[in-house]
């Protein structure tokens, strides 16, 4: 329910929009004998439906899940006639939509289904109220307002479900994107790769910033050589973020400088002479660890310094 | 896109404790509405710099803070009215410099560029109005 | 003593202020008098200024911190800020408030790591 927003002002805005009155709550809490005595025909009727078709039989492979299912379905139905419809009811029916959503039900079927509940009640209103066409036709638009209103939230509850797909999807692409990586004791890399647009530089600054505050590094080091194309633009969130690490109390060192972006650099006057670059990762590592106050040494030249 | 009735505070801004007031209310809201530490800082400064604004030049003012709704978006929408001198040169303060400016040159434009949508109603001597939009991130 | 509700420790020969609060216009001011009587008094030379609790810092409080920096730096005491929070750095920078002239750290050991190295150089230096 968090992920749709569903609260009382969207319950009242949602009853008001599908016309849901006093008079209708009134009119289904009536029908609640109507709907007793028909409630296990109207489920066999749907379920014929449902089992006459080999794409919706195959939700439904044996008798136990069949059975339990009717059981549910029947309190669904007499569920429709409770007369409260408050925020206990909605989560009813989105637990019920979420059911159908994680079988993997897609919506069609469940549409189809409502279709055929409804012509269902539709002819048994007619016998209930004898005749007395005026009193079934109001019944029934009841009734099919609250339906409505119900498959509302069964399609809200596939959004929901695909909604939190995205989200999980979007936060693994963007940690795969913002890969930052701990080269050494304090010092951190980030090889950036492909284009860097205004939603990405973004997500850069803030994965560099709080991995720098996180692993306490003093160094971070930003290599560009997988970028094609570093205009004014990418140049300027560059210099931004090596403004906020500085900030934080750490430095940047930028890497992966061709000679066409240290040409475009230049010639568009962007200023990152300030900065700490070199053409090489290698070089940058090297850098970092001198700033850190270490240095790679060739084996041979420590065995003989221990011998 | 609506803006909710329940979703509705406003603020006074009459005394100088009153740009942390609203600084406040827009952070619990933010928060709440689970934008992101960046999108708060971002809400935050821009609400501080505002108020701070009405207070400073106005001395009096108003802020209205609201929760927008689009579809499945949530936004914070921040509303400053005062009655006070008006901003003369609007091009030079929304130009804004870096650093070395006054109060009110870079706040304007920074704080233009830590929001969505931006939007400014001001004439000498009538006073001036300043709505600001921050839509969090979807996903 | 300080008059404001920021607290001013004495660490050796450095001052280490804690921000704690949200800070009101009047805090601000007190505190930064506070800070530059404190080292008119005590003679010190480094000032620490621990922003990490801050999670909002709008560009009257940025301006505050560096000229704070720089009235400490004509009073002999050189100012670390530390402890900046990623999302306040970030907010800054976007509204493009470069503040210059400030040293800052990642956290307090860094601060006073800075401060006794800085100590170690003007020693040698009043040695050569």
């Amino acid at each position: 329910m968090d992920i749709l927003k569903l609260d009382d002002e969207e319950l009242k805005r949602r009853l008001a929009f599908f016309e849901l009155t006093d008079e209708d709550f009134r009119r289904l809490t009536a029908l609640k004998p109507f709907a007793e005595r028909w409630t296990n025909e109207i489920t066999e009727g749907l379920y014929e439906l449902i089992m006459g078709q080999p794409e919706s039989r195959a939700f439904f492979p044996d008798q136990a899940t069949l059975a339990r299912v009717k059981k549910l379905q029947n309190s669904y139905f007499l569920g429709l006639f409770s007369g409260s419809y408050d925020l206990n009811y909605v989560r009813d029916r989105l637990r019920v939509g979420t059911a159908h959503e994680r079988i993997g039900m897609p919506p069609k079927l469940y549409l189809g289904a409502y279709r055929r509940y409804l012509a269902l009640i539709h002819a048994r209103l007619q016998d209930h109220f004898k005749g007395n066409d005026a009193e079934a036709s109001k019944a029934l638009a009841t009734i099919r307002k609250i339906i409505f209103f119900d498959m509302a939230f069964a399609i809200d509850t596939y959004i929901a479900a695909y909604l939190e797909t995205m989200t999980r999807h979007q936060a693994a692409i963007r940690e795969l994107s913002t890969p930052v990586i701990k080269v050494h004791d304090r010092i951190l890399l980030l090889p950036i790769v492909g284009t860097v647009d205004t939603q990405r530089a973004h997500q850069i600054m803030e994965t560099v910033l709080v991995q720098i505050v996180e692993q306490q590094a003093k160094v971070m080091i930003l290599d560009i050589a997988g970028v094609p194309v570093v205009d004014t633009k990418v140049a300027d969130h560059i210099l931004k973020t090596t403004a906020a690490v500085q900030l934080l109390g750490a430095q940047t060192i930028l890497t992966g400088i061709s000679a066409s972006v240290a040409r475009t650099v230049v010639q568009l006057g962007v200023e990152i002479t300030r900065m700490h670059t070199r053409s090489k990762l290698s070089e940058g590592i090297e850098l970092a660890l001198s700033i850190v106050g270490k240095k790679i040494t060739s084996k041979k030249e420590s065995e003989r310094g221990d011998a | 896109m609506y803006r909710s009735e329940r979703e509705r505070w406003e603020i006074r801004i009459d005394k100088e404790a009153d740009i942390v007031a609203v600084r406040q209310r827009v952070r619990e809201i933010a928060k709440e509405h689970r934008f992101d530490q960046f999108a708060v800082a971002a809400l935050t400064t821009a609400a501080s710099e505002l108020s701070r604004n009405v207070w400073v030049h106005a001395q009096k003012g108003i802020a209205l803070i609201s929760v927008l709704r689009n579809g499945n978006k949530v936004g914070v929408e921040l509303e400053f009215v005062d009655h006070g001198p008006g901003i003369a040169d609007l091009n030079r303060a929304l130009a804004g410099g870096f650093s070395t400016s006054h109060s009110l040159g870079l706040g304007l434009s920074g704080t233009k560029r830590l929001v969505d949508e931006f939007s400014i109603d001001t004439e000498p001597g009538r006073g001036t109005k300043i709505v600001i939009r921050k839509w969090k991130k979807e996903f | 003593m300080p008059s404001g509700p920021i607290p001013i420790l004495k660490l050796g020969s450095t001052l280490l202020a804690t921000i704690h609060i949200d800070l009101h216009d009047t805090v601000v001011d007190s505190f930064q008098n506070d800070v530059l009587e404190e080292i008119e008094r005590t003679g010190s030379d480094g000032l620490i200024i621990d922003i990490s609790a801050l999670e909002t810092v709008d560009i009257y409080v940025a301006r505050m911190l560096a000229n704070t920096g720089k009235m400490a730096k004509l009073m002999g005491a050189e100012t670390v800020i530390v402890g900046m929070r990623p999302a306040v750095a970030a907010t800054l920078v976007r509204m493009g408030y470069l503040m210059e002239g400030i040293n800052t750290a990642l956290s307090l050991e860094e601060g006073l790591e800075f401060h006794t190295r800085r100590s170690k150089m003007s020693d040698g230096m009043g040695d050569a």
